[in-house]
């Protein structure tokens, strides 16, 4: 009732400031619900798992309350460590292919005539209609002993006997890449669609040869969109541990395994927490360099669609 | 003011062009679509999209009331989402009370042979209303928050039901409602979860069991000792609980699979790591696919999908370990707060019937917990469904102290580490 009547009185103050008044109103109003969205539901539960860090387990079920910095000093264990050096190792090497693959993809995307822009960009979203689990093992099934693969590479006389390529470290990368090149196609395809294609011809008109022009004009002013596409890739690959379970035969331990293994298994809950809290700061830390880094090579700290 | 609308203005824009993609800015001739529709479709967007600035009084307002219907929304929605999630079973108890009969079972999906629960339905009135869990451990916290209400019945593993019948979360059977009771094959009573077999009725038991192709690898299997074998390197699978897999070391070593003494734990581990070279794959369920298909050659796996395997392929061996065999039992409990307990025990009585429980285990892949099931197995079934004769050792997998349990699952995560980096 209060902050109504406070919208009511704005705008008989003083004229002038009126329109800036109001806006201040409107935009709180308007956001209000967000940000109680997000103060119940995102800020809540952090606080929550952050207190719970300090915990300590209850028997076999359970929490005890008691304050202590155990759950910390357990993850100083070289086996815990070296499942964050791990997770890391990894969602580097994903990003990397990612990278590597999906920048032509959305660049080349962006120079395609509309009608197949349109056809690309559907193909890339229809996976996305079905679950990513059902996904998954669709690669169980092609990448299987005696499966699709083998029997191809077999029928036209290539190998000889299974591959046994599942259950590996490369098939982890394989689903891993498989799963976040949308991410890294669409950010760079947002960046090259507003690419001013005159800035490349004159580029080409001034002696510049294709790849000169592409390495002064294009790529810089796509830098947008890898940046984007390299931080939405970079961080989810931190936690998608049921790619490296299903297809890596629960062989590759990140920390998304580990914290989801003491959650359900070990009923450890306080060190599940420690082990989020730990993953959140990384991950943050890594963010922060990351546009520093973006910042230092002059794209202006600019991520296209995320900043 | 005129700045920051027109920035709003500017994203929207970019974001209806982004979202939904080019495709209306497109030539006509090439979206395929006729011009008139185009332009159609175009202006709904830009209408859908164009800011319309209110001025003065009329905007506060509007942002006051969107904001205020937000926000209700917001929190109608929650309440309604509660009723249903954590309500929703207590009340249609409580209507189901008064109308004379729902049984609200909560449990894995495919329990129970569908005939079954139809004609139970049929037979005594109550209506089935089954909710399902993945895990164990999703179904003591949903209990836990309902405090032992929501539901009439529940099927879960052995050492979830000890935990919760230290929280008093399920109540005591009463025996004279279950006249066929002594149809229970005494071996998998009195465990450690229920020792006077006064909450529980076991409904499946299963046990981990060696299988193994000798088409694919010569040798001869007879306990944990021989899957350290060089020859099956990176041919062995085994399930993913740690208490199941450092408990085969630990069996190798001569401990028990409850031991407490965290130097064992380690020991059992350290062995593990000279085991990890022959480790291909880590999963708990469908590994009879794996061991069909040629992707491993032995594997440590429960009774059902054991017992898949071995009826798709007859030639497969099945190796009770001499070091022991480890097993589990399933078993049905009535919540403390149950709503349809009547419901309940009329349940058990009608699977405890020896003719349907034959039907349910058949269904069920797991070992019958009825003795007087047994013999109406049909012939197929039988030798994977009854306990052999013979079979050794059989131990349960209790719950641990927490410091034996830490001390799992750091020679866990580094057994599956090792696993990865050969």
């Amino acid at each position: 009732m209060e902050s109504r009547k406070s919208a009511k009185k704005a705008p008989q103050k003083d004229k002038p400031a009126r329109n800036g008044k109001l806006t201040l109103c409107g935009t709180t109003f308007s956001v209000l619900p967000l940000y109680l969205f997000t103060l119940a539901f995102v800020l809540a539960p952090l606080i929550y798992m952050f207190v719970l860090s300090f915990m300590q387990r209850g028997g076999s079920w359970g929490v005890e309350m008691s304050l202590s910095f155990d759950n910390y000093l357990r993850i100083t264990e070289p086996v815990y460590l070296g499942t964050f050096t791990e997770s890391i190792k990894l969602a580097l090497l994903c990003t990397l292919f990612v990278a590597l693959l999906g920048y032509p993809f959305g660049y080349f995307m962006a120079r395609l005539s509309p009608l197949w822009r349109q056809r690309v960009m559907l193909l890339l979203i229809v996976p996305f209609w079905t679950s990513s689990l059902m996904r998954l093992y669709g690669w169980i099934i092609f990448f299987r002993a005696n499966g699709t693969l083998d029997h191809a590479l077999m029928g036209i006389g290539l190998t000889q006997g299974p591959l046994r390529l599942l259950y590996s470290y490369p098939a982890v990368v394989t689903g891993m890449v498989y799963a976040l090149l949308p991410f890294m196609a669409y950010s760079v395809y947002a960046s090259a669609e507003k690419l001013d294609r005159s800035l490349v011809e004159a580029s080409r008109n001034l002696g510049a040869s294709a790849l000169r022009a592409f390495f002064s004009v294009s790529f810089p002013l796509t830098m947008p969109g890898l940046f984007s596409g390299i931080v939405l890739t970079f961080i989810p690959s931190m936690g998608l541990f049921f790619i490296a379970d299903i297809l890596g035969g629960s062989k590759v331990v990140l920390v998304g395994n580990l914290i989801q293994e003491q959650l359900m298994r070990a009923h450890d809950w306080p060190f599940a927490a420690a082990l989020s809290v730990c993953l959140m700061a990384l991950t943050s830390i890594f963010l922060f360099l990351y546009s520093r880094l973006t910042r230092a090579l002059g794209s202006g700290g600019e991520l296209e669609g995320l900043v | 003011m005129n700045r920051q609308h027109n920035s709003i203005r500017v994203s929207v824009e970019n974001f209806s062009r982004q979202a939904l993609g080019a495709f209306f800015r497109a030539e006509p001739e090439k979206t395929g679509l006729s011009a008139p529709i185009q332009r159609i479709l175009l202006c709904k967007i830009r209408k859908d999209f164009r800011f319309y600035p209110l001025r003065g009084k009329s905007q506060a307002l509007c942002a006051f009331f969107l904001a205020a219907a937000l926000v209700l929304f917001l929190f109608s929605g929650c309440s309604k989402r509660e009723k249903t999630a954590a309500g929703n079973p207590q009340g249609s108890g409580a209507e189901t009370a008064s109308a004379g009969g729902t049984l609200t079972i909560f449990t894995w999906a495919e329990m129970f042979p569908p005939e079954v629960l139809k004609s139970f339905e049929k037979d005594t009135g109550y209506k089935i209303n089954m909710v399902n869990f993945d895990e164990n451990e999703t179904m003591l916290t949903k209990l836990e928050t309902s405090g032992g209400s929501g539901y009439d019945l529940i099927i879960a593993d052995d050492y979830i039901i000890e935990t919760v019948i230290e929280k008093g979360l399920a109540q005591k059977l009463k025996p004279d409602k279950i006249p066929n009771f002594g149809n229970i094959n005494p071996v998998y009573q009195s465990q450690f979860y229920d020792p006077s077999n006064e909450y529980t009725i076991p409904y499946g038991a299963g046990v981990q069991t060696i299988v193994y192709n000798p088409g694919i690898v010569n040798i001869n299997i007879q306990g944990f000792t021989e899957l350290w074998d060089p020859r099956l390197k990176n041919n062995l699978a085994v399930v993913a609980n740690p208490r199941v897999v450092t408990g085969m070391a630990l069996k190798t070593l001569g401990y028990s699979y409850n031991t407490e003494d965290v130097g064992a734990i380690r020991e059992a581990g350290s062995i593990l790591l000279s085991l990890a070279p022959n480790i291909r794959l880590i999963r708990d369920d469908k590994l009879d696919d794996e061991i069909l298909s040629g992707e491993v050659a032995a594997a440590l796996m429960y009774t059902s999908d054991a017992t898949n395997a071995k009826i798709e392929n007859p030639g497969l061996k099945v190796v009770f370990p001499r070091e022991g065999v480890g097993f589990g039992i399933m078993a049905g409990f009535i919540p403390s707060r149950a709503a349809n307990e009547e419901a309940a025990h009329a349940f058990f009585t009608y699977i405890l019937d020896p003719q349907r429980g034959a039907q349910c285990f058949e269904f069920l892949g797991y070992y019958s917990t009825y003795a007087a099931s047994d013999n109406l197995i049909s012939e197929k079934y039988r030798e994977f469904l009854t306990l052999p004769e013979g079979i050794g050792e059989m131990e349960m997998m209790d719950n641990i102290s927490p410091e034996a349990e830490e001390a799992h699952s750091i020679v866990w995560t580094a057994f599956k580490a090792a696993a990865g980096h050969k």
